[in-house]
């Protein structure tokens, strides 16, 4: 409490001191609220595409029978805890963040080796069944080489993204992109006044 | 430890370096801020065409110039070479295929003319052929009211527009061949601006209103379905709506099941006709392709149209929705194999041996139709009367509306095959009881004997059973082909050079 006493500023210095933080503050906030922060907690796929560069990425799942019971968390991030969960999501959201804010995204996404293991841990805690069917449980010399060292995703290439992801490979789909930042009700105003 | 005051007045520089650290960290917040709201503003603009024209633009080619990917696929529709066992993309005179619908539609234009439709792209071209809407020319007008362009062409849209679509409707279907002449295209389903799905028709929108529900809450996957809800739905023209209009109506108010549907026609005692032979107030179906879609297996699982009349494909390393509606069969890789991972030779298998054995009893159906109508009219001719006649012609309209409604949507049989089973099924229910009924009758006037099935072995002896003069009406056909269509195109292209 002592160490707080000592940031409060004497009287005659309180007041600019409460404007300057709260310019901050605004600031911070404003930051907060076009970058739809919140919605990085949450698990809806429209929050993938607050970055318009996800726009294909969405468009392909939309379109394929994996939107019926699947979002892009269900497959992009560890679901065997909320701690891994949220690390993963912190550490690859962060990332993400800072290179679509410099512009370093490059023409092709290809996703990276820790995320095809999450994305193969998560093909299999949904597919069980294929792997553990009694029908399948014959061995032969390649069992290990293939059970072990392969990926779903090696061989279902197409699953459920297709093939082709460059960043204008969907034109003019229909994506849940983000809106203007002007709210609706304040552009109406500014056009009634023209 | 000192306070900040005495620190700075000791070090002055400090002061500077806190200046300087804040005149930093504000600047680089706010170079993330305009970074972050310049992205979202691409965002705006990178999925969002230049559009220059507006939401009422008929001419399909304008719209084409900027998506042309999606342009040249819609011109795919023009393709009539695909033929799946009932269906496709050619045209199929329906009549040659079942005479026996000529009888069934005695008294009605369906018995002149009735074939299964091509592709979009010939939405115009067809209408102008059909025997359905006459040949109007000099002091002759069509039989059908403009409501029938109501599904044509993105020019109705954009009359509407201009007038309200009660006025629309009004007059007589030549009145307006001027001023439709560009084929089902874009503007039937798209916004200018944003290339979102609308709804373009105002009889959907009505139909919504009338359940006490709102269109303009439904998902972008269900207006994937919707914009094709405008049009393939049950409709009926309502003349009480606005005097002397056949306002289109979507009967839809109690709900859109085909019971639900009959009562609804049953409680305002509509009729489109009164059954030549039979003299039974008949409906016809139109093609409830969205009604009986919703109670299938595919609708409650959220698949929409597009996904399977329109799915995603990918030419030349771009994806988007491929604009050539068609039947999937002729593209079950995009289409069936997204969710279904069978052999192509199976899953086409899979839709066969749904549509024989719905084929199988619709036959049955038909061919009960033809003989009750034939007895019944052989009942008038014996002097029946009309107390002893109205409960059977009751049983005849229920039957053929079940009959109708499972043939008259073309997917039916795949889209639901339960459904469709269990609607035939009543129908022959509602006809063995009409045949029993005109049994007793007929017995009652001293026939007792079978009355025999006509010859209806081809389409032309069930024309002449029923008394069309077939050569007359294609006679009249062709000199308003050859006469009054090139003047509407002319007329019309005239218009549009000064838009």
């Amino acid at each position: 409490m002592a160490f707080l006493k000592k940031l409060v500023p004497p009287d005659n210095w309180k007041f600019p001191v409460i404007v300057t933080l709260a310019i901050f503050t605004g600031l911070a906030l404003f930051v907060f609220k076009i970058s739809n922060a919140p919605s990085y907690l949450g698990d809806k796929p429209e929050t993938c595409v607050n970055c318009h560069i996800m726009a294909p990425q969405y468009a392909t799942w939309s379109h394929s029978s994996h939107r019926e019971k699947t979002n892009c968390n269900e497959c992009h991030v560890p679901q065997d805890n909320i701690f891994r969960k949220y690390f993963f999501k912190a550490k690859d959201g962060l990332r993400h963040a800072t290179v679509f804010t410099l512009r370093r995204e490059p023409q092709v996404i290809f996703i990276k080796d820790e995320g095809r293991k999450v994305v193969h841990r998560n093909c299999i805690r949904c597919h069980e069944e294929l792997l553990t069917d009694s029908k399948l449980l014959a061995r032969t010399t390649e069992t290990h080489t293939f059970r072990m060292e392969r990926d779903c995703t090696d061989c279902h290439r197409e699953t459920p993204h297709g093939r082709v992801n460059s960043l204008s490979s969907v034109p003019w789909a229909r994506v849940p992109l983000p809106g203007p930042i002007v709210p609706g009700w304040l552009r109406n105003m500014m056009k009634n006044k023209d | 430890m000192k306070s900040i005051q005495q620190l700075l007045k000791e070090k002055p520089w400090l002061g500077w370096i806190i200046f300087t650290a804040t005149v930093l960290i504000v600047f680089l917040l706010g170079m993330l801020a305009s970074s972050i709201v310049q992205r979202r503003a691409e965002a705006v603009f990178a999925y969002t065409p230049e559009v220059t024209f507006s939401d009422f633009e008929p001419r399909n080619s304008l719209w084409g110039e900027l998506f042309p990917r999606e342009y040249d696929s819609y011109l795919k529709t023009a393709d009539t070479t695909f033929r799946s066992k009932y269906n496709g993309s050619a045209m199929v005179d329906m009549l040659q295929e079942s005479p026996r619908m000529v009888v069934l539609w005695a008294g009605y234009l369906f018995s002149r003319d009735y074939g299964q439709g091509r592709g979009h792209y010939y939405a115009i071209e067809d209408i102008w052929n059909t025997l359905r809407t006459g040949a109007p020319g000099a002091g002759v007008t069509s039989p059908q009211p403009n409501t029938c362009w109501a599904c044509k062409s993105p020019d109705v849209p954009r009359l509407m527009n201009e007038t309200g679509a009660a006025e629309f409707y009004r007059g007589t279907w030549e009145t307006k061949g001027s001023e439709i002449i560009n084929p089902i295209g874009c503007a039937d389903c798209h916004e200018a601006k944003s290339m979102n799905l609308r709804i373009s028709r105002p009889a959907l929108i009505e139909a919504f209103e009338s359940q006490g529900r709102d269109i303009s809450k439904a998902s972008h996957q269900e207006m994937r379905s919707l914009v094709c809800a405008q049009c393939h739905v049950e409709y009926y023209f309502n003349k009480k709506r606005t005097e002397g209009v056949d306002y289109l109506v979507f009967p839809w108010k109690n709900g859109t099941s085909l019971e639900e549907i009959e009562k609804y026609y049953d409680d305002i005692e509509f009729a489109d006709w009164t059954h030549a032979l039979s003299r039974a107030p008949m409906l016809k179906a139109q093609h409830p392709d969205y009604e009986v879609y919703l109670t299938g297996t595919h609708a409650s699982r959220g698949v929409s149209c597009a996904d399977c009349h329109m799915p995603f494909i990918s030419e030349g390393g771009q994806k988007f929705t491929d604009h050539h509606l068609q039947s999937p069969l002729n593209n079950i890789a995009a289409s069936c194999q997204v969710c279904h991972r069978e052999e192509t030779d199976k899953l086409v298998q899979d839709v066969y041996s749904r549509q024989d054995k719905i084929m199988e009893n619709r036959i049955i159906l038909e061919t009960l139709l033809v003989r009750c109508h034939v007895e019944a009219k052989t009942a008038w001719d014996k002097g029946a009367g009309e107390d002893q006649m109205k409960d059977i012609l009751s049983d005849i309209r229920k039957a053929q509306w079940r009959w109708d409604f499972s043939a008259a949507g073309h997917g039916n049989s795949f889209h639901s095959p339960v459904e469709t089973g269990r609607i035939i099924a009543g129908g022959i229910a509602y006809a063995q009881d009409a045949r029993v009924k005109l049994a007793r009758v007929l017995a009652a006037l001293g026939e007792n004997r079978e009355i025999p099935y006509p010859d209806i072995s081809t389409k032309e002896k069930a024309q002449a059973l029923i008394g069309l003069d077939m050569k007359k009406l294609r006679d009249e056909k062709k000199i308003f082909l050859d006469n009054v269509v090139p003047e509407w195109i002319r007329a019309g292209k005239e218009r549009e050079a000064g838009y």
